[in-house]
C-alpha cells in the first residue's frame, strides 16, 4: 500500500467504522472493502482502535426465547445429552429409585419382629406363626396347617403375662395373614409375657374377654433382641 | 499493530469457540451465545434503542456469526472487536429503514443491575494503551461527538441535532479528530 491509498482510503475507512459514512455511500464502501485488501486492512484497524469507545456499553441479558429463534433459523440440532450428563443422570435416577424402594420396603416390610411365637400342633407342624413388633405396635400371625375346629368356632390368642390375666390378642385367621395393631393394654401384656395361648371360643371370640375354656395350645413367646 | 496485547482468558475462550463454530461444530454456538450476547445485546440496544428490533439485530448477528467464522478464525483478529462490529453494522443497516420511527421511552429495555458479574468491554478486551492514550489527546467536545457516533449509532445530522451545533462543525470536528487519532496511533 502507497501512502497515498492509505491517505486516500482511511478517512473513509474511520467514517465507516464510526458508523458516520451513511447512505448511498456507504453501501458504495461496503462493496469496495469486500473487494480490496487495503481497504479491508484499514476497516479492521479502525475496528481494533475505536473498540474502546464502547468500554462503557453495559450488557443486557436478552430474552430467553432468542437463542431458540437463532437455532431455528440456522437448523441447529437439539443439543444431544453428552454421555457424562447422561450418566450423571442415570445414576442419580438409579439412586432415587433405590431410595425409593428401599424406603417402601420399609414401609411395607416391618423388619425383624421384637417377639416371635411358634404354635404347633402335637405333628409338629406349624398351626400359626405369630410375630410381635413391639416397637410399631403392631403384631402379624400367619396361618399354618390349623388343627380340626368345630363348627361356629374360632380360635383365640391371649398373652399370658406373669402375675395377671390372660389377654386377647384377637381371633386367628383361618388362612393367609393378618396384621393388626396391638392395643396398650395388649402391649403390656405381651411385655410380661412368656408365653402365649390358644383357645377356642365362640364366633368372633369371647364375649367375656376372658378365655371361655382351657388353652388348646400354649407356646412360649421368644424375645428377639 | 506493535502495542497489542497478549489475549485475556476470555478472549481465548471465545476464539476457541469461534475455531469450534468455523469446522460446523453445531455445539459450539450456544457457549458462544451465552458468553457474548448480553454485551452485543446491551451495543444492539444502545443504537436501535427499541427493544423488539434490537432484538431481531441480535438473531441477525449470531446468525452472521455462525456464517463468517471460518473468515473470521483464520484471519486471527480479536473475537469480540470482531462480533461488536457485525453487531453495530448490522444496527446501522436497520437503523438505515428505522430511525424515522418514534423511540418510545418506555420501550427501553432496562439496563442490568450494578452487581451483575460485569461482561463489560474491559473484561473482554486486552485493549490498547496505546488508543487510550492518543483518545486522551482529543478534546471533550470530539470525544463526546465520537461516541455519539460509535456508541449511539447517530449520524453527523443526529449529533448536530443532539449537541445543538452546525452539521458543517460538527463534520469538521469528527474529521479532525479521526485524522489526529491516526496521526497519534501511527506514530
Amino acid at each position: 500500500m502507497t501512502p497515498r491509498d492509505k491517505r486516500l482510503v482511511d478517512p473513509l475507512a474511520a467514517e465507516y467504522v464510526l458508523g458516520t459514512l451513511r447512505g448511498p455511500a456507504r453501501r458504495r464502501f461496503e462493496r469496495w472493502r469486500a473487494s480490496s485488501a487495503l481497504v479491508a486492512q484499514r476497516c479492521e484497524f479502525w475496528e481494533e482502535q475505536l473498540i474502546s469507545l464502547a468500554r462503557e456499553v453495559r450488557p443486557i441479558q436478552p430474552p430467553p426465547h432468542l437463542w431458540q429463534g437463532i437455532r431455528q433459523r440456522l437448523n441447529l440440532p437439539q443439543p444431544r445429552w453428552r454421555p457424562a450428563y447422561a450418566l450423571a443422570i442415570a445414576a442419580s435416577v438409579l439412586i432415587v429409585i433405590g431410595l425409593s424402594l428401599v424406603l417402601y420396603w420399609r414401609s411395607i416390610q416391618p423388619g425383624p419382629p421384637s417377639e416371635l411365637a411358634t404354635i404347633a400342633a402335637p405333628s409338629g407342624a406349624a398351626a400359626w406363626q405369630v410375630e410381635v413388633y413391639s416397637q410399631r405396635g403392631q403384631m402379624i400371625v400367619r396361618a399354618g396347617q390349623l388343627p380340626a375346629r368345630p363348627a361356629n368356632r374360632d380360635f383365640e390368642l391371649w398373652a399370658l403375662p406373669q402375675g395377671g390375666k390372660p389377654v386377647s390378642l384377637g381371633v386367628l385367621p383361618v388362612t393367609g395373614t393378618v396384621q393388626h395393631g396391638l392395643t396398650g393394654t395388649q402391649q403390656e401384656a405381651l411385655a410380661h409375657a412368656t408365653q402365649i395361648a390358644v383357645t377356642v371360643e365362640p364366633s368372633g371370640g369371647s364375649p367375656t374377654g376372658q378365655p371361655s375354656g382351657t388353652p388348646v395350645f400354649i407356646a412360649p413367646l421368644r424375645a428377639i433382641s | 499493530m506493535p502495542d497489542r496485547a497478549p489475549p485475556t482468558d476470555q478472549e481465548a475462550r471465545l476464539q476457541e469457540l469461534l475455531d469450534r463454530c468455523a469446522a460446523r461444530d453445531a455445539g459450539a454456538l450456544q457457549p458462544l451465545y451465552e458468553l457474548a450476547a448480553p454485551l452485543l445485546f446491551g451495543c444492539l440496544t444502545r443504537i436501535l434503542r427499541r427493544r423488539a428490533l434490537a432484538e431481531e439485530a441480535l438473531q441477525d448477528v449470531f446468525v452472521t456469526i455462525w456464517q463468517r467464522a471460518a473468515q473470521f478464525s483464520a484471519a486471527r483478529g480479536k473475537p469480540m472487536t470482531w462480533m461488536i462490529s457485525i453487531a453495530r453494522y448490522r444496527a446501522i443497516d436497520l437503523l438505515r429503514h428505522e430511525r424515522s420511527a418514534p423511540v418510545l421511552v418506555g420501550e427501553l429495555p432496562e439496563q442490568s443491575s450494578e452487581d451483575e458479574p460485569s461482561h463489560e468491554l474491559g473484561a473482554w478486551w486486552s485493549g490498547s494503551a496505546l488508543l487510550e492514550r492518543c483518545l486522551a489527546l482529543l478534546t471533550d467536545r470530539q470525544r463526546n461527538c465520537l461516541e455519539l457516533a460509535f456508541v449511539g449509532g447517530n449520524s453527523h445530522e443526529d449529533i448536530a441535532r443532539l449537541t445543538g451545533n452546525p452539521l458543517g462543525t460538527v463534520k469538521s470536528w469528527i474529521r479532525r479528530a479521526l485524522q489526529s487519532l491516526r496521526q497519534c496511533l501511527e506514530e
